[in-house]
C-alpha cells in the first residue's frame, strides 16, 4: 500500500528512471504475497530503480556478459579431445544419437554423421595448465584469472529460441531477461544511467532482437537499453540540429515551469516525476557523450583492447563496458556475431573462426586485465559464452563445419566470488556429453543471481496469478565455481 | 465449505479494508482477521503454493508429505503429522518454518516472519481448508452465473446520471466520501475526445461545444465522437494489443502481411459489430456457413502468432507452439483465465486440468499451416492467406508466372551448356582480361581445376556466368518480368484441415512425449458445450458468447472499464481465477456484464453508458481527504489522470502539427526513427522513412517489427506484440523526455505546429500564444502561462536574430512563406507545448 508522497519529496528524487505506475491490485497482492517482503525492503514505487539491498551480502555489484552469438565451437577453442582427432572421419556410434534431436536433422538423416577432429593446435597455459587452442592467445595470457565450465547444456538447438532461453530462462519470447531481473532486484547505483545496458557489434545481431533484453511482464523501466560506442550513444540523446545547449536549456526550463504550474493545479505527483525525468534527460545529454569519449583513455589502454575511437567494434564495446561499470551500471551485455560455423562460405571453422576470434580474443582478455588492474574485477563478474556449442560430428556444407550442439559446451567466468584457475565438469572422449558435473543454463542463472546476492527462488514477480522467476522451477547454484 | 457469491463479496470488502489499513504486510498475520477460511485463501494457500508445493505435492511427496490437501497435512509424512489443528506450538510445520527444531524449511532459507506468523495464526484457528478456493470445485465467484443486481439506493440521488453511478456512489457513501465535482466542460470534451478517438478536440470543436448551451450538449458530443471513423482506430488499437498484432514474424523476424486484419478490427468497431459476432468471426469466421471474405479476414486474429523461420528447426515443434499460443490467447482474451498454466501439469490454482488444456488445444490443432507444395521444406511459410485483386490482375499474374516458369527452365539448360564451356573459356582467357578480375578470382584461376574447393568453384561460376552476355540478358529478362508481376495484397487467415489432426496430452508440456488422446471440449467448471459429436472452433466460439457464459461478458466489460479508469473493477484483468483480485464493485461488474448482453453485445452502448455517467465526468484533481481513505482511488471519488498510450502520444502531436494524414487503413507505414534502431536484430535492415503523406499517419499504422520495434512506441510502453497484452504499463522515464525533445519526428511536429499557427492563428503574439495553447491543450492559457511563454518567445527571437544561420538549421520542413527566424522561434515555443505533461495526459 503506497500512499501518495508529498510531491516535493518525490521531486527531490534524482534518478534515471522514476515512477512506474502499478495498480493497487498488483502492488497490494505483490506485497501481500511475496516480493515486497522477500526483497530486503519494499520496492520504492516513486523510484523503482533506486539501488536496493540484496537478499544476502553480494559478492559482486556488476555483471558484464560477453554474449557470443551463434554458438562457439568448444571443441576448437577449449575442450581438447585427442580421441576425436584419432577417430576423425569415422561414423559416430549410434548409441550417442539415440533419442537425440538436432538442428538440420535432414543432414544427419541423409548421411550418417562422421566425427570431426579439430584442426587447431592446443597447448597448456598458466599455472592452472588449462588447455586452449591457438585461436585464443590473449585469453591464454589471463587463463589463471578464469574459471571454465565445460559441461554447460541447454534445451534448444535453434539459435533464436536458444538465445532467448539463455537470456530469459524460457525459449518463448516475451519473458523478462536476466538483466531485467537484476535491475528489478537491485536497481542501479548510477545517477544518470540505466541498470541494464546492451551493446552490439558484428555483422548480425541476435535472432530475436529485443526479446533478448526485454523486461517482459516486469515494468518497462527494467528493459535493457541499447547504447552505441559512436555517434549518438543513446537513441535521441543529441539535440536537433541548430539546438544550442543554451536553447535546449531554456526549452527544458520553460517546460519545467509550465509543468510545475500544472502540478499545483492538479496535485498529481506523476507530474513531479515527469519534471525530474526532464532534468535527468538534460543531464544525460552531457554525461552520455562523455561516456563514449575515449580521449581520457591512454594509448596503452586503447591498444590493450584494440579499441579505436569512433569505431563500432567489440573492442570498443569492451572498453565501454568497463566505463559503464565504473559509473555504476549493474548489468552490461555485449553481443557479438558470428560464431555459427556450419562450414558456409566465410563462416566456417577455418577463416571464419580465425576472424571472429581475432575480433574478440584480445578485447575480452583486455577487459578482464583492465578491470583487475583497476581493482574492479573483485566487484564485477565477467561471463563469456554463447547460446550453445557445436557437435563433435562434422557437417558437410561448402566445407566441413559443425552443427549446433546443446549437450555440452564451454563458458568461462571471471571476477568476484569466482574461484579462478579451474575447469568445472568433464565431457566424454568425444566431447559429446558431460560425464562429470553437468551444468544447465538455469544453473548459470542461479549462480549469477547468487553472486549478486539474490536468491533465484526468492526473486519473483507475480503475473497472471502466479509467481514467476528467472529459473522457473529449476536452477542450482554451481557451488564449485565459487570461492 | 462452498461459498456463494454473496459471501465472496463480503470477503472482498474485508480484504480491501485490511489492505487499506495495514501499509506493512507483516501485520496481516497479527490478528488482522480471525476469519480462518479467508486467511487460508488469501494468505496461507499462496504461501503453501509458492514455498512448499514444489516438493510437497501429491506427486513428489518429499519425505512422504503432501501439503496439497488438509488430509495430507494432518496425516503428514515420515516424521508424523505436519500440524495439530488449534495448536501451533505442537505443529511440526511451524517448527520447521521457524527453524526451532532440527528440521529447517524451506531449504532455500527461512521465510519472512510475517509469513510464518500467518501460518501460525492459521494453525491456531484450526487450520481450516477453504474448499471454495480448492481447485476442484467451481465455487469461485467468477464461475457463478452473471446476476443482474438492482442499482442500489443512494442518499444523493441528484448526483446519479446512469445506473453505474448508483453502484459507485453507494460505495463512496459507505466510506463517507463525497464524489468530486464535475470537470470543466473543456476538460470533459478533451477527455471524451482522447478516450473515444485518441485525438484532441480542435479549437473549433471546443468552441462549438462551449456555444451549445442547450440541454444534452454533452450527450450530443458523445454521439458525434462515437460516430467518428477514428473511434475504430482508437478502440481497435486496444483490441490489437489483445490480438498480439504485429507486421513481422518474431524470431528472425521476416515481414508479413496481415494489416487487412487490423483494418477489419477498425471497421468492425466503427460499425459497432456486436461483440459476440466480433468474437465468433475472429475465432472461426472461416467456419461460418457461407463465410464471406470479410469474415475470413477476421480469422487473422489467430494468425498473429509467431513464425520461426530459422533454418534447421523442427517445424512441428513451432506449429505446436502456435497452437498453444492460440489456446492461451483465447483464454486470456475471452475467459480472463491463465489456462496456459495447465500446459505442463494441472493448473495449480484454477479448475483447469492438463487434460482440459489439451481439450481446448484440440480445437485449434486442426488449422492448416503448410502449403501443400512446400510440405517438404524445413521452413514454415506464410500460409494460408487470402489475396485481394481484380480478375484481370489475377489473370495477368497467372500469365506472367507461367512465362517465368518457361524462361527459368530455359535459363537452367543454357547455364548447363555454359558451364560445359568453362574449361574452354579459361584456356582462351587473355592475361589482360584475367587481371581485371577480383584478386580472389585470379587466385582461383591460378589453381589447377581439380584442386578447387566448392566455395572456390561457386565463386568462379558466378563470375563466369555474369560476364556471359547470353546469360545476363536472359537473367535481366526474367528479373524485369518478375518486376511486372502484379503484387497483390494478401492477409493471413485460418483454414481448417479436411480431417482433424490427432490431439493428445503432451506429458510435461512436451509434444514429443505422447499422453492420452483427447477430444475437443471445454473445462468442466464452465457451462457444458452444447454441440454435435465432434465440436469445432465455431462451436467453441459460439459457446464463449452464450448469454449464460459466466466469464466472457464480465471480462469484456471489465476491460472496457479499465480503459476509462486506469484499472478494471477486477484489478487483475487477465486473471479472473482463484488467485486473481476480488472485484472492487462486484455488483457493478455483474450489472455491466448483464447490460452488455441485454444491449445485444453493443460495445458502443457500453461506452455511452460509462462516459455519460457522473462517475466518469468527475474532475481528476487529487484530493487529500480521499487519498487518505483510498490512496489508489479504487472507489473513484475522482477521475484518474492517465498518461496517453504510445500511439496516442504520437497522434496528439500529429493532430496539433497540422501535418496529420487522416487516411484510415492500408499497409503499414514508416515514419522516421533514430538511426540504428532497426539494426539491433538478426538482419540489420534499413528503415527507410516514408516521405510524403505516409510520414504523417497515426501511430496505429507504424510498421511493427517484433524484434526491433519503433523506439518511440516502446519508450511509451507499447506491448511487444508477442503474447497477448490485456493491460499496458505506464512508466515515466528520461528516454521519453529525450524522445519528445529531440526525436526527428517529434521536432518536425513542432515545426508543423509553428507553421500552422503562423498561417492560421491571430497576428498578435499573446493572442497567437493563446491560439497555440488551445490547439494543443484545448484550454486557454492562464495569464501567468501567457507571460511565461511570451518571455520565452522574445528570448528566442533575440537569440535567433543573432544566429540566423542556426534558425535555418533548426528547420527541416518546407516553408517558403515564413521568415526563418520567426518560424524557428515559434517552433521552439511549439515544442515546449508538445512536451508538457498535460499535453500527453488524459485528465
Amino acid at each position: 500500500m503506497q500512499s501518495y508522497r508529498p510531491w516535493l519529496l518525490s521531486e527531490t528524487r534524482r534518478h534515471f528512471f522514476s515512477r512506474c505506475s502499478l495498480g493497487l491490485g498488483q502492488v497490494a497482492l505483490a506485497s501481500l504475497l511475496s516480493d515486497g517482503r522477500l526483497l530486503a525492503r519494499k520496492p520504492d514505487l516513486a523510484n523503482p530503480l533506486a539501488a536496493q539491498d540484496p537478499h544476502f551480502p553480494a559478492k559482486i555489484r556488476n555483471v558484464i556478459y560477453l554474449y557470443m552469438v551463434g554458438g562457439p565451437s568448444q571443441l576448437d577453442l577449449f575442450d581438447h579431445k585427442p580421441k576425436l582427432q584419432e577417430l576423425d572421419g569415422k561414423p559416430i556410434p549410434d548409441s550417442f544419437l539415440k533419442d537425440k534431436r538436432f538442428a538440420f536433422m535432414d543432414f544427419f538423416t541423409k548421411e550418417k554423421p562422421r566425427l570431426l577432429g579439430s584442426e587447431r593446435e592446443f597447448e597448456r597455459y598458466g599455472q592452472s595448465g588449462k588447455t586452449l587452442s591457438e585461436c585464443l592467445p590473449h585469453t591464454a595470457s589471463i587463463v589463471d584469472d578464469l574459471a571454465f565450465v565445460s559441461t554447460v547444456s541447454t534445451d534448444n538447438f535453434n539459435h533464436g529460441p536458444a538465445q532467448i532461453f539463455s537470456n530469459t530462462g524460457s525459449p518463448r519470447p516475451g519473458k523478462p531477461s536476466m538483466g531485467s531481473w537484476v535491475s528489478y532486484g537491485l536497481g542501479t547505483e548510477s545517477q544518470d544511467l540505466p541498470a541494464f545496458v546492451v551493446l552490439q557489434s558484428g555483422r548480425q545481431g541476435p535472432r530475436a532482437g529485443i526479446s533478448n533484453w526485454e523486461s517482459g511482464f516486469l515494468p518497462t523501466i527494467h528493459q535493457g537499453i541499447p547504447f552505441f560506442s559512436s555517434g549518438d550513444p543513446i537513441l535521441n540523446l543529441a539535440s536537433p540540429a541548430g539546438m544550442s545547449r543554451d536553447r535546449q536549456s531554456s526549452r527544458v526550463e520553460a517546460i519545467r515551469k509550465l509543468n510545475l504550474a500544472r502540478l499545483a493545479e492538479t496535485g498529481d505527483p506523476e507530474i513531479a516525476t515527469r519534471i525530474a525525468s526532464y532534468e535527468m534527460a538534460y543531464r544525460m545529454q552531457t554525461s552520455g557523450p562523455e561516456l563514449i569519449d575515449f580521449s581520457s583513455e591512454t594509448r596503452k589502454t586503447l591498444d590493450m583492447y584494440g579499441a579505436e575511437p569512433g569505431a563500432r567494434s567489440f573492442a570498443n564495446n569492451c572498453l565501454l563496458a568497463r566505463r559503464l561499470v565504473e559509473r555504476g551500471v549493474r548489468f552490461v551485455q555485449l553481443y557479438h556475431a558470428e560464431w555459427d560455423h556450419h562450414g558456409n562460405a566465410h563462416v566456417n571453422l577455418q577463416e571464419g573462426l580465425d576472424k571472429v576470434t581475432r575480433e574478440t580474443d584480445r578485447p575480452s582478455a583486455a577487459l578482464v586485465r583492465d578491470l583487475k588492474q583497476r581493482g574492479l574485477l573483485d566487484s564485477t563478474l565477467v561471463v563469456w559464452g554463447g547460446e550453445f556449442g557445436r557437435t563433435p560430428m562434422g557437417e558437410k556444407r561448402d566445407s566441413i563445419g559443425r552443427n549446433h550442439h546443446i549437450d555440452a559446451y564451454t563458458m568461462w567466468f571471471a571476477g568476484g566470488g569466482i574461484r579462478p584457475g579451474q575447469t568445472i565438469g568433464k565431457t566424454d572422449d568425444l566431447g559429446f556429453s558431460p560425464v562429470e558435473d553437468p551444468v544447465h543454463v538455469h544453473d548459470i542463472h542461479a549462480t549469477i543471481l547468487h553472486l549478486l546476492g539474490l536468491d533465484h527462488t526468492r526473486l519473483t514477480f507475480r503475473f497472471q496469478g502466479r509467481e514467476f522467476r528467472l529459473t522457473d522451477v529449476a536452477g542450482n547454484v554451481i557451488e564449485k565455481l565459487l570461492t | 465449505m462452498a461459498l456463494g457469491p454473496t459471501m465472496n463479496v463480503r470477503f472482498g470488502t474485508v480484504l480491501f479494508l485490511i489492505l487499506a489499513a495495514c501499509p506493512l504486510m507483516g501485520q496481516i498475520g497479527e490478528g488482522a482477521t480471525d476469519d480462518g477460511p479467508l486467511l487460508f485463501r488469501e494468505t496461507v494457500q499462496p504461501i503453501l503454493q509458492n514455498r512448499c508445493l514444489a516438493c510437497h505435492n501429491q506427486k513428489v511427496r518429499s519425505s512422504g508429505l503432501s501439503l496439497e490437501s488438509r488430509d495430507g497435512l494432518l496425516s503428514g509424512g515420515t516424521r508424523g503429522p505436519a500440524v495439530l489443528p488449534g495448536d501451533s506450538e505442537q505443529s511440526r510445520l511451524i517448527h520447521a518454518l521457524a527453524h526451532s527444531s532440527d528440521l529447517n524449511m524451506p531449504p532455500g532459507g527461512k521465510l519472512p516472519d510475517a509469513e510464518i506468523q500467518a501460518l501460525e495464526q492459521w494453525v491456531a484457528l484450526g487450520a481450516p481448508w477453504d474448499e471454495s478456493g480448492d481447485s476442484h470445485t467451481g465455487g469461485h465467484w467468477s464461475f457463478q452465473p452473471v446476476r443482474r443486481p438492482a442499482p442500489p439506493q443512494v442518499s444523493d440521488a441528484a448526483w446519479i446520471r446512469t445506473p453505474v453511478d448508483n453502484f459507485i456512489l453507494q460505495r463512496l457513501e459507505e466510506e463517507g466520501l463525497q464524489p468530486s465535482p464535475e470537470a470543466s466542460r473543456i476538460t470533459l470534451l478533451r477527455r471524451l475526445s482522447l478516450d473515444l478517438l485518441g485525438l484532441p478536440p480542435s479549437p473549433d470543436a471546443v468552441g462549438r461545444f462551449l456555444a451549445d448551451t442547450r440541454p444534452g450538449a454533452y450527450e450530443r458530443a458523445v454521439e458525434r465522437l462515437l460516430a467518428s471513423p477514428h473511434y475504430g482506430e482508437r478502440w481497435g488499437r486496444h483490441w490489437l494489443d489483445v490480438a498480439r498484432y504485429a507486421d513481422s514474424d518474431g524470431f528472425s523476424d521476416g515481414p508479413r502481411q496481415i494489416w487487412m486484419y487490423r483494418d477489419w478490427v477498425v471497421r468492425s468497431l466503427n460499425h459497432d459489430l456486436p461483440f459476440d459476432r466480433f468474437a465468433i468471426q475472429q475465432l472461426a469466421g472461416d467456419l461460418v456457413p457461407d463465410a464471406s471474405k470479410e469474415q475470413i479476414v477476421a480469422t487473422g486474429f489467430h494468425r498473429n502468432t509467431l513464425l520461426n523461420q530459422e533454418g534447421g528447426i523442427d517445424v512441428e515443434q513451432y506449429r505446436v507452439e502456435r497452437v498453444v499460443d492460440r489456446v492461451e490467447t483465447t483464454g486470456a482474451a475471452f475467459l480472463g483465465l491463465t489456462v496456459g498454466c495447465a500446459r505442463c501439469h494441472d493448473h495449480k490454482y484454477d479448475p483447469v486440468s492438463q487434460k482440459e488444456f489439451f481439450q481446448l488445444y484440440s480445437f485449434f490443432n486442426n488449422a492448416e499451416e503448410r502449403s501443400p507444395e512446400l510440405e517438404k521444406t524445413d521452413r514454415p511459410r506464410h500460409w494460408p492467406f487470402l489475396e485481394f485483386g481484380t480478375d484481370r490482375e489475377f489473370a495477368r499474374r497467372d500469365i506472367i508466372r507461367s512465362q517465368l516458369a518457361l524462361l527459368e527452365e530455359e535459363l537452367k539448360s543454357y547455364e548447363k551448356g555454359l558451364l560445359d564451356r568453362l574449361p574452354q573459356w579459361e584456356k582462351e582467357l587473355e592475361p589482360e582480361r584475367r587481371r581485371e578480375f577480383p584478386l580472389e578470382v585470379q587466385k582461383i584461376l591460378a589453381l589447377p581445376a581439380d584442386e578447387r574447393n566448392e566455395i572456390q568453384l561457386k565463386t568462379l561460376h558466378l563470375l563466369y556466368k555474369e560476364q556471359d552476355l547470353g546469360f545476363s540478358t536472359r537473367k535481366a529478362g526474367i528479373d524485369s518480368l518478375k518486376q511486372a508481376e502484379p503484387k497483390l495484397p494478401s492477409t493471413l487467415v485460418m483454414k481448417e484441415l479436411p480431417e482433424p489432426r490427432e490431439a493428445y496430452v503432451h506429458l510435461g508440456g512436451e509434444f514429443t512425449r505422447r499422453g492420452d488422446p483427447v477430444r475437443p471440449d471445454v473445462p468442466a467448471v464452465l457451462p457444458p458445450l452444447d454441440a454435435r459429436s465432434r465440436p469445432d472452433r465455431l462451436d467453441l466460439a459460439r459457446w464463449l458468447v452464450e448469454p449464460d457464459h459466466p466469464l466472457t461478458a464480465r471480462v469484456t466489460v471489465n476491460r472496457i472499464w479499465q480503459r476509462y479508469f486506469g484499472a478494471g473493477l477486477v484489478e487483475t484483468e487477465n486473471d479472473f481465477g482463484i488467485q486473481g483480485a476480488q472485484p472492487s464493485h462486484p455488483a457493478l461488474l455483474d450489472w455491466l456484464a448483464s447490460e452488455l448482453i441485454r444491449q445485444r453485445w453493443s460495445l458502443k452502448a457500453m461506452h455511452r453508458l460509462i462516459v455519460t455517467s457522473a462517475t466518469y465526468r468527475q474532475s481528476s484533481r487529487h484530493r487529500a481527504d480521499a487519498s487518505k481513505v483510498d490512496p489508489d482511488n479504487r472507489m473513484l471519488a475522482r477521475q484518474h489522470r492517465l498518461r496517453l498510450e504510445s500511439e496516442v502520444v504520437r497522434d496528439v502531436c500529429l493532430s496539433a502539427s497540422g501535418l496529420w494524414n487522416r487516411a484510415i487503413g492500408g499497409p503499414p507505414v514508416f515514419p522516421p526513427q533514430p538511426q540504428g534502431s532497426s539494426r539491433l536484430g538478426h538482419s540489420k535492415r534499413e528503415w527507410v522513412a516514408s516521405q510524403g503523406e505516409d510520414r504523417y499517419r497515426r501511430g496505429l499504422y507504424t510498421h511493427f517489427w517484433r524484434s526491433t520495434p519503433h523506439p518511440a512506441l516502446m519508450v511509451f510502453d507499447s506491448p511487444n506484440g508477442i503474447t497477448t497484452c490485456t493491460r499496458r504499463s505506464r512508466s515515466t522515464s528520461p528516454l521519453q523526455a529525450l524522445t519528445l525533445l529531440n526525436d526527428e519526428a517529434f521536432f518536425e511536429f513542432a515545426q508543423g505546429l509553428a507553421r500552422r499557427v503562423l498561417r492560421e492563428g491571430p497576428d498578435q503574439d499573446s493572442e497567437r500564444i493563446g491560439y497555440t495553447f488551445r490547439v494543443c491543450l484545448s484550454r486557454p492559457p492562464s495569464a501567468e502561462e501567457t507571460t511565461q511563454l511570451k518571455r520565452f518567445l522574445d528570448r528566442q527571437r533575440n537569440d535567433l536574430a543573432q544566429h540566423p544561420q542556426e534558425a535555418r538549421s533548426l528547420l527541416s520542413l518546407d516553408s517558403e512563406d515564413e521568415d526563418p527566424k520567426e518560424l524557428a522561434a515559434w517552433t521552439l515555443l511549439s515544442s515546449v507545448l508538445l512536451n508538457l505533461d498535460e499535453f500527453i495526459t488524459r485528465e
